[in-house]
């Protein structure tokens, strides 16, 4: 029992930390039919942008914040005008195609300008264990699933309570009503590309020290945002929050219980599974046909 | 007298929004029915509900007899039901000719004797008939992309004749054509028809095209029908001109 | 095709006839591989340039068909049975998979072919009693026709050359005939050609599976002439190799495919003097050319074309407007 408190509490705080990059991804999928494939990638940057400040000399919460900063520049602005915007006029392929070439490139940057060794990458909190009901849970898995739950809650009342937020998934919804109901779109769009900059930097923060800061991150992080958001069903923020915990629940689970070698074949069975049975995800909306 | 299209209490809404109310109606065998209505008032989503690319939220819709309620659009263009568009109409990139045997090859054999039989599905001399009965031959070998509006309008009104279709539904044929190319059009029209004895429904705007063109009328107003019968009856109907001029 | 292409066309295969003969083993084998790869690339052009649909699984199916041939080569099938064992297999694993990835709307199949190349990838290193896991095939032999044996690189080259010729003569009729029509409308207008009987979704899925197919016969060819398999070769590096081939050549172009790949191979060896900075540099002009022109090399020849024959009548435009 006690392990299984363990494991699920470190489930929780992985899958918070899936439910973040999952979220960005489908805000940018919903916003500006961006399909992101280079999210992993752009989860693996930050936590190197933290490294680089710090090895100039500043304190681990200095490096966060110009990290995030970076990021919402960087995998933000820059990456919307300079990647996205030109791209759209010509489709979604190329657009996609371009993430895919992004992803390759982010990658590469970082192995061939900082290194290809694993950093180490401090955590949020000392590590220190206590007790809870028999099992140890460390602080650190407790301190990213309060950080990753403070996220997610504050995103989900920015969309859902504030004017802005209201505006910006209507946006998602239907961008011609939007736009005729005065709606700045192109301002909304670019809000998700911020949004989706500062949830990368966050979970980056939060998940090398677990994973260590490696150019190969993005992989395992991309598929999992990919799997989180389908699993969740595509068009709707709160399936994404709640794929990304299914997923790192399992994911833990599943290193307790299945074989070290097969363990990565999990989240993809799973996906298979709901493509075939649910192609809409858990709480997807059935799409009208349109083809 | 036999009803080729036969809508039942046919109820489609979007969220809040109810685009088509409980419509019901008939399309006999034989003739032009037009359908108009303002803007917003259904027309377009009804059209969709019968054709395939939308699903009803309730009622049902028959052509002889066989209910297609949700059918996809290509199983019921093999039923003989066929399309025109408003936009988007031809494949720029093939020739004229090829767009027309592209129309007609899925109704000929199975795919796998697609794949082994002629190249060209044994549709040349169909597609050689329609390009002259459309006038367009001198255009046969041209891409279709490179042609005028009015002339894709032509070739999409063509290729959805290809098939010999039971039933032609047309989407706004007159939207964005001049005064002549429309006359044009509406001429071959009704040429067809008469020829084929073919069965029409035609959504449009444009009133004169209408009413020279159908044998019958309905009008749609907020998913509603509201008036029915001979153009020149529906014309002076106290509702639709409200419905109109309220817009 | 117009001359110009005519001309280019009958260079290149003079080239790829006379060429070998002057190369050293190592330049023979990279044409060979150029030949090997087109296969694959073609396959993926049908997938994605006929078809719109992504494929990053296209790596994991030259694994399949390495694998396969290797396997049954060394339990004594002939080699011409292997290889069309790969092919069929392929085609069947990719009907499967995409048959409910593409009753939907998005770019499920993306995804679903990325989980399974890296599903193949687990299982290629795991089941070391099948696939030898880490330590891979080796010693996988060059097959003998009737007492011709392929074993020699020149004799190798020519022999994936045939059988590039042989695939590339089967997919053009393939094109030529009403399927290949079908997929020109399912990649120009789905919505139409939908309303025309064409079942889109039924088309896509073949698509796919025959390209899959092409990937695995590309797989039976590239077990001989690497002679070693080992299961980092078919990731998804290599299905990323294959997907930038296509869009660099020119992708829903018949000739995109033998470009890109051509590039693909030969890019290495000239970037040498970049020093492993090349995919970088790489990553970098896919990007610039998804910009500029979507259309890849193939199309950018085609749109010079399209200027230069413009370029009198243009004149005479400008004077009577």
């Amino acid at each position: 029992m006690a392990s299984f408190i363990q494991l699920l509490v470190s489930g929780l705080a992985t899958g918070a930390i899936y439910a973040l990059i999952a979220v960005g991804f489908t805000l940018l999928w919903q916003t500006s039919q961006t399909i992101n494939f280079a999210q992993g990638e752009f989860v693996m940057l930050p936590a190197f942008f933290v490294l680089g400040a710090m090895s100039i000399g500043a304190p681990f919460w200095l490096a966060c914040i110009i990290a995030i900063g970076l990021s919402v520049l960087t995998l933000g602005v820059v990456f919307k005008f300079a990647v996205v915007d030109p791209m759209l006029k010509h489709g979604v392929l190329p657009l996609v195609i371009s993430t895919i070439a992004l992803a390759v490139f982010l990658k590469e940057a970082v192995k061939d300008f900082y290194s290809s060794q694993a950093q180490p990458f401090p955590t949020l909190v000392p590590a220190n264990d206590i007790h809870v009901l028999d099992a140890v849970v460390s602080t650190q898995s407790l301190a990213v699933l309060a950080v990753a739950i403070v996220t997610v809650v504050g995103l989900n009342l920015l969309l859902q309570k504030t004017r802005l937020g209201r505006s910006m998934q209507a946006t998602a919804q239907n961008p011609t009503l939007a736009r005729i109901l005065g709606i700045p779109v192109r301002r909304m769009v670019l809000y998700t590309f911020l949004i989706n900059a500062v949830l990368v930097a966050i979970a980056s923060i939060l998940i090398s020290p677990i994973y260590l800061a490696k150019f190969t991150n993005g992989e395992t992080l991309g598929l999992a945002a990919f799997i989180a958001a389908i699993i969740g069903g595509f068009n709707q923020v709160r399936g994404a929050v709640l794929g990304g915990v299914i997923l790192g629940i399992l994911d833990n689970l599943s290193a307790a219980y299945v074989s070290a070698q097969y363990r990565a074949a999990i989240p993809l069975l799973i996906l298979i599974v709901v493509i075939l049975a649910r192609p809409q995800g858990l709480l997807g909306r059935v799409e009208e046909r349109t083809v | 007298m036999t009803a080729v299209l036969q809508v039942e209490k046919l109820c489609k809404s979007f969220g809040g929004i109810t685009a088509v109310n409980d419509v019901s109606f008939d399309v006999r065998e034989g003739e032009i029915l037009g359908i108009i209505g303002p803007n917003g008032s259904g027309k377009s989503t009804l059209f969709n509900c019968v054709l395939g690319q939308l699903s009803p939220n309730s009622g049902e819709v028959r052509v002889d007899g066989r209910v297609t309620t949700g059918m996809r659009p290509c199983d019921l263009n093999r039923i003989g039901v066929s399309r025109t568009f408003q936009l988007l109409q031809v494949f720029p990139q093939l020739s004229v000719r090829d767009n027309l045997i592209l129309a007609g090859q899925e109704h000929r054999g199975s795919m796998f004797s697609r794949l082994i039989g002629q190249s060209d599905a044994g549709l040349t001399p169909t597609a050689e008939q329609m390009i002259s009965f459309f006038r367009l031959s001198h255009l046969a070998d041209e891409q279709a992309g490179l042609l005028s509006y009015g002339q894709q309008k032509l070739l999409d009104a063509a290729m959805a004749f290809m098939a010999g279709p039971r039933l032609v539904l047309l989407d706004e044929p007159a939207g964005g054509v001049n005064l002549t190319m429309l006359g044009n059009l509406r001429e071959r029209l009704q040429a067809y028809h008469a020829e084929r004895k073919a069965t029409f429904v035609v959504i449009e705007h444009q009133m004169e095209f209408v009413m020279a063109l159908c044998t019958r009328v309905l009008v749609l107003a907020e998913g509603r029908i509201i008036a029915e019968g001979k153009p020149d009856e529906v014309r002076r109907d106290s509702a639709v001109i409200e419905a109109y001029l309220g817009h | 095709m117009s001359r110009v292409g005519v001309a280019a066309l009958l260079l290149a295969a003079a080239l790829a006839v006379i060429v070998p003969f002057f190369l050293k083993p190592f330049g023979i084998y990279l044409l060979s591989m150029w030949a090997v790869l087109t296969i694959a690339a073609i396959g993926l052009n049908l997938t994605l340039g006929y078809a719109g649909q992504i494929s990053l699984a296209q790596g994991a199916f030259i694994g399949i068909g390495a694998y396969t041939t290797a396997l049954l080569m060394q339990i004594g099938v002939p080699y011409a049975l292997a290889f069309a064992a790969a092919g069929t297999l392929c085609f069947a694993i990719g009907w499967i998979l995409g048959y409910p990835a593409l009753r939907v709307q998005h770019h499920y199949l993306a995804f679903v072919t990325l989980a399974f190349t890296t599903l193949v990838f687990l299982f290629l290193r795991n089941e070391e009693w099948l696939t030898g896991g880490i330590y891979g095939i080796s010693g996988i032999k060059r097959p003998v026709f009737f007492g011709w044996s392929t074993a020699k690189p020149l004799d190798f080259y020519f022999f994936c050359l045939a059988v590039l010729v042989a695939l590339s003569l089967a997919t053009w009729w393939m094109l030529r005939s009403p399927w290949g029509r079908a997929f020109v409308a399912l990649r120009e207008n789905p919505i139409r050609a939908l309303s025309l009987g064409v079942d889109t979704r039924r088309y896509t899925l073949m698509a796919f599976a025959i390209g899959s197919s092409l990937g695995g016969l590309s797989g039976a060819l590239f077990a001989p002439l690497v002679q070693f398999l080992e299961p980092a070769s078919f990731g998804l590096n290599r299905s990323f190799d294959l997907l930038l081939m296509v869009i660099v050549g020119g992708s829903g172009y018949f000739f995109g495919p033998f470009v890109g790949a051509l590039i693909s191979v030969l890019l290495p060896e000239w970037m040498r003097i970049t020093e492993g900075y090349y995919l970088i540099i790489y990553a970098l002009l896919v990007m610039l050319l998804m910009m500029f022109c979507p259309s890849g090399v193939i199309g950018l020849f085609e749109r010079i074309q399209r200027m230069m024959r413009r370029r009198p009548s243009g004149l005479a435009e400008v004077q009577t407007s």
